[in-house]
């Protein structure tokens, strides 16, 4: 690959420029669609545009008695961890541009960095309301970490392969794995809710409770930051779910209308519950949605071994 | 220098743009009744639905560009009515609702209350009413944003903060 | 209950303590007690269970001076202050009444026997600079932290001129930054600037992890001092400024009060008047539980169930915009009567908006009683049994929630209440989720009252007229407001304005309720607990204003009659 065409990729498509659209676009898109569940008109399309713009150009505020270097440069880090996460998931239902034995774990780790660097960020501050959010964050990453991964290794031994681009070629290939995985779909689409900490499971943001948790302090460009990096998260954990779980994704075509329908569902199971208490998300994963994760991947490994064709 | 002088003016004029479209909120009561914390709250609404405008009221002072304030000023409150306003990162704006905030309204004189929001801190907008309706409130907003896009002055307000830590 | 029963056990009560009881109502009785045996009655009523602690009210008497202060640095021979203990079971109202000296006035705390008495003892102290014996030592409750010690808003000689004196002296301290450096306990500030409260109070809480270890409450930031303002302004003027003691329960606090100078006055409003005020606070009791439903869902983080609470309340405020001409503090109330009629056209509106809210209001109830996700947030918690309820003296829905048979509107029914009964509404869960449950079924039961209002909405006129002085006496009125019983202490001294007006607002009473319950919960469920007994700070915290008619710019009362009288007399001419 020319050194021209490695810079595009990394900044232009489907790296860089394109993921940050699309994850403006896909927060615009879930904005939109809960403000009409919930019977409002909502936000214009460049909403997210202006939102980012807006706190980009304002003061950013470093409390005192904070770490300055950890404090600037977490957002920063997040954010390039979600950008790094994108380059190994078909974006567009285009072949990803990077691709190894076991790109799937790395990039479930990278998606795994902005829980973590929000948990730092908040613990960096001495504010109490970012403590709490903070504890709160990592303890949630705890709980749906396991299940979410599970639930993710169901299509991998199936497909028989770590790469995510064969898992999504496989998927191609077979009947749809939220036909024959049920509970691994739920699973692993309730776990990236609980990943971007999207309602019911925004415990560690809860408003009433602790303002904006771990996020209480920050303003201007590390808001942006973590905002964006949240954003380009939901659009890979929409694309990596309907590549595994849907069919696959072979065509900007299929990315678009799959991605669309499964946020369509997170929109509406966002505007249908009451918030989880902290202590009842971490039950509600480890009792249930490890279990399910775990029979599915028991029924799945039996029926592979007995040679029942999937 | 000849490219970054349209370079400086793109960028002052993409952040007006972000600005005007992206008003975030931050509601603080030092004394209010009530009354127009509530209508403040039915912006947010479906009939009112401010998010329509982009407005979204926020629970930290450190996310928002706007300080709502209601009520006349109380003793008690008045330290962390300043205490809030500081936290906010410039530039920072403050709209009045109500006329307790604007003058005292009926507690002008009071022992306990110091008068009106702009006794203690600067105040960009008043939206008199006892309470104002929801549409005066968003039609303050709207003010403060035609101010704002029409003045050719740079957003007041410190350009760093003196920092108050919570 | 009845009447009679309670009656005639005051009077043998009044007799085994050796004193006796005057009735200066129908339904009130008058204890003189001392000092000295003033514990042992309080102990004697509360372990009886005769009825429950209302309000504690104190007045800055002397007779000789009337409403006016006395004259510069002079003390009137007879000057005292009186402080009356409210106790109430059913319709019966009794009031202790205890005279303590003007000099170094101290009286023993019941907190010993009552602990929810100690939020109205530290008022009285705050206020009055009564010492109350035996309470514990806090910070303020009320005043600013910064007001002068020494000085007391609400003496009779508390003027603008005393204040200034006392500031000029001592001035503001600097302001200071709440440090929470107590070892070992991390502490969660909750407001005064906080999104979970829409209006300011401070709470600290001590968290071990997750789970609240210790609360502390700070009022005063919505302080505003109503209470001595009333003294200063006249009888009309006040029901305006009452208005504003609450936005959100604006109009029974303005007809607790015109229904407490009417008393005094000897004149009742027309029926009709009586009508259309029962009629719009059943309007805004649906207006404030569906406020308040949503704000709860809010605190649950169910935003849903907020916009669509709240979208649905819109009806319910245009009526009272179509009716009023405003959607919050209608100003609907005159002395003697109402400014607004009902119409045979505004009562169809009324009942076509009904329609659409009732199946919406169905909705809710199915939603609040079966939704798990929402039921998982209020079932079992903040559980508050009946006998602690009943015993703390706990008001309104919090209560009606514990299964306490009390609600004003049926043990006292006032107004126009006795024509239009009431179903009141019980549930024996104690929890958060019964609170939301009887505030739901309330609502309903005020859709239906509201339409029995204006099926017979009697005839006749809207008000009477109402003299502009008001003769000496004293009236005690208790009414329901959406959030419990608000208690009014109206006392005139034949002035054109009163002499005391005492207010007790449901808030202040269910604090109880919380500090005993929060302990023990999850953070998360604090929210939740402080809404459920849908508290109203501004309620609470009140004010007590002095009006200052030398301030440049601001016409006194006098001025503005003056400007009247010339601006009408040469209209006249």
């Amino acid at each position: 690959m020319s050194t021209f065409l490695i810079i595009v990729t990394y900044l232009i498509f489907p790296g860089g420029l394109f993921v940050v659209a699309g994850g403006l676009v896909y927060e615009y898109a879930d904005r939109k669609l809960v403000a009409r569940f919930q019977n409002r008109v909502g936000p214009r399309w460049f909403q997210p545009l202006a939102d980012f713009v807006k706190l980009l150009v304002k003061e950013e505020i470093v409390p005192a008695g904070v770490n300055a270097g950890l404090f600037v440069w977490l957002p920063v880090a997040a954010l390039a961890a979600a950008l790094a996460a994108a380059l190994y998931v078909p974006m567009a239902g285009l072949r990803p541009s990077w691709s190894f034995n076991g790109d799937l774990i790395a990039t479930v780790y990278l998606l795994m960095m902005m829980t973590l660097c929000i948990g730092v960020a908040g613990a960096n501050t001495s504010d109490r309301f970012s403590l709490v959010g903070a504890v709160r964050a990592l303890t949630q990453l705890f709980a749906y970490e396991a299940p979410f991964l599970l639930a993710l290794l169901g299509p991998a031994i199936l497909a028989g392969s770590w790469r995510i681009s064969e898992i999504n070629g496989y998927a191609q290939g077979h009947l749809w794995m939220i036909v024959t995985q049920p509970l691994g779909f739920l699973v692993a689409l309730v776990g990236l809710m609980g990943k971007l900490e999207l309602p019911p499971f925004d415990a560690p943001e809860a408003e009433t409770e602790i303002v904006s948790g771990a996020l209480t302090e920050y303003s201007g460009r590390g808001l942006a930051f973590f905002r964006l990096g949240r954003d380009i998260e939901l659009f890979i954990g929409l694309t990596l779910i309907s590549a595994f779980y849907l069919g696959g994704l072979a065509n900007p075509l299929q990315f678009l209308v799959k991605t669309l329908v499964l946020l369509l569902v997170t929109a509406g199971l966002q505007s249908l519950f009451a918030r989880l208490r902290i202590d009842q998300t971490v039950g509600l994963w480890w009792r249930i949605g490890a279990l399910l994760a775990l029979v599915q991947l028991l029924i799945l490994v039996i029926l592979k071994t007995s040679g029942v064709p999937l | 220098m000849a490219v970054q002088i349209p370079l400086r003016k793109l960028i002052d004029r993409a952040a007006l743009w972000s600005r005007i479209n992206s008003p975030w909120l931050v509601h603080f009561n030092s004394g209010s009744c009530n009354g127009c914390d509530i209508e403040i709250l039915a912006t947010l609404t479906p009939r009112y639905d401010v998010e329509r405008f982009g407005i979204k009221l926020w629970g930290s002072p450190r996310h928002a560009d706007v300080l709502v304030c209601t009520g006349p000023v109380t003793r008690q409150a008045r330290d962390r009515l300043i205490r809030v306003y500081e936290q906010m990162p410039a530039p920072k704006f403050v709209i009045v609702v109500g006329s307790c905030g604007t003058t005292g309204g009926v507690f002008q004189g009071c022992y306990n209350v110091l008068g009106g929001i702009n006794e203690v801190i600067p105040v960009d907008v008043f939206v008199p009413g006892c309470p104002p309706r929801p549409e005066s409130i968003i039609d303050g907003v709207v003010q403060l944003l035609t101010k704002l896009k029409n003045s050719a002055a740079p957003p007041k307000g410190p350009a760093r903060n003196q920092e108050k830590s919570a | 209950m009845s009447l009679v029963t309670s009656m005639e056990s005051i009077s043998e009560l009044a007799k085994s303590w050796d004193t006796h009881a005057v009735s200066p109502a129908e339904n009130r009785y008058d204890i003189v007690v001392t000092r000295g045996n003033l514990l042992t009655i309080v102990a004697e009523l509360l372990r009886t269970r005769w009825g429950f602690l209302t309000a504690i009210t104190a007045r800055d008497v002397s007779t000789a001076s009337g409403s006016a202060p006395g004259k510069e640095g002079e003390i009137p021979a007879d000057r005292h202050f009186e402080i009356y203990y409210h106790f109430c079971r059913g319709p019966a109202v009794l009031t202790l009444r205890l005279s303590l000296p003007h000099e170094k006035p101290s009286v023993p705390s019941i907190c010993g026997i009552l602990p929810s008495a100690s939020i109205q003892e530290r008022e009285l102290a705050e206020t009055f600079g009564i010492e109350v014996e035996g309470l514990p030592k806090a910070g303020r409750l009320f005043l600013s932290d910064d007001w002068p010690a020494g000085l007391y808003p609400l003496r009779k000689d508390t003027t603008p001129q005393s204040i200034r004196d006392f500031t000029a002296v001592a001035p503001p301290p600097p302001a200071t930054v709440e440090n929470d450096a107590t070892p070992g306990k991390f502490t969660v500030p909750i407001g005064p600037q906080h999104p979970a409260l829409k209006e300011p109070a401070h709470f600290e809480l001590n968290v071990d992890g997750e789970i609240v270890t210790g609360v502390s409450l700070r009022l005063g930031y919505v302080h505003r001092g109503i209470e001595k303002a009333a003294e200063g302004r006249p009888w009309v003027q006040n029901l305006y400024l009452m208005e504003r003691v609450c936005g959100i329960c604006s109009h029974i606090h303005s007809m607790a009060y015109a229904l407490g100078v009417e008393t005094v006055a000897g004149i009742a409003a027309p029926p009709r008047a009586q009508a259309i005020r029962v009629l719009i606070a059943e309007m805004e009791r649906i207006h404030s539980h569906l406020l308040w439903l949503g704000v709860a869902a809010h605190e649950a983080g169910f935003d849903t169930l907020f916009m669509y609470t709240w979208r649905d309340r819109e009806t319910i405020m245009d009526l009272l915009e179509q009716v009023t001409g405003n959607r919050v503090n209608y100003s609907v109330n005159l002395l003697g009567g109402v400014k607004y009629d009902v119409d045979p056209s505004r009562a169809d509106a009324i009942r076509r908006g009904l329609d659409r809210l009732e199946p919406r209001i169905n909705h809710y109830l199915g939603i609040v009683t079966t939704d798990e996700s929402f039921l998982r947030r209020t079932r079992g918690i903040g559980v508050f049994s009946t006998d602690q309820a009943d015993f703390l003296g706990v008001v309104g829905p919090t209560l009606r929630a514990s299964n306490v048979h009390r609600d004003v509107r049926v043990d006292a029914p006032y107004s126009a209440y006795r024509d239009f009964p009431v179903t009141p509404v019980y549930d024996d869960a104690c929890d958060l989720a019964a609170r939301v449950t009887v505030r739901v079924k309330e609502l309903q039961e005020s859709c239906r009252l509201v339409r029995a209002v204006l099926d017979a909405l009697p005839p006749g006129d809207r008000a009477v007229d109402f003299p502009r002085r008001v003769p000496e006496g004293e009236a005690i009125i208790r009414v329901e407001a959406p959030r419990g019983e608000l208690f009014y202490y109206v006392r005139s001294a034949g002035g054109i304005s009163p002499d005391r007006v005492k207010i007790r607002t449901p808030s202040l009473a269910n604090w109880a309720y919380v500090m005993s319950v929060a302990v023990g919960h999850k953070l998360a469920d604090i929210p939740m607990i402080v809404v459920g007994i849908d508290p109203c700070f501004s309620c609470n915290d009140r004010t007590f204003l002095i009006r200052q008619g030398d301030r440049k710019g601001i016409l006194g009362w006098d001025d503005l009659r003056r400007y009247a009288m010339q601006r009408y007399g040469r209209r006249a001419e």
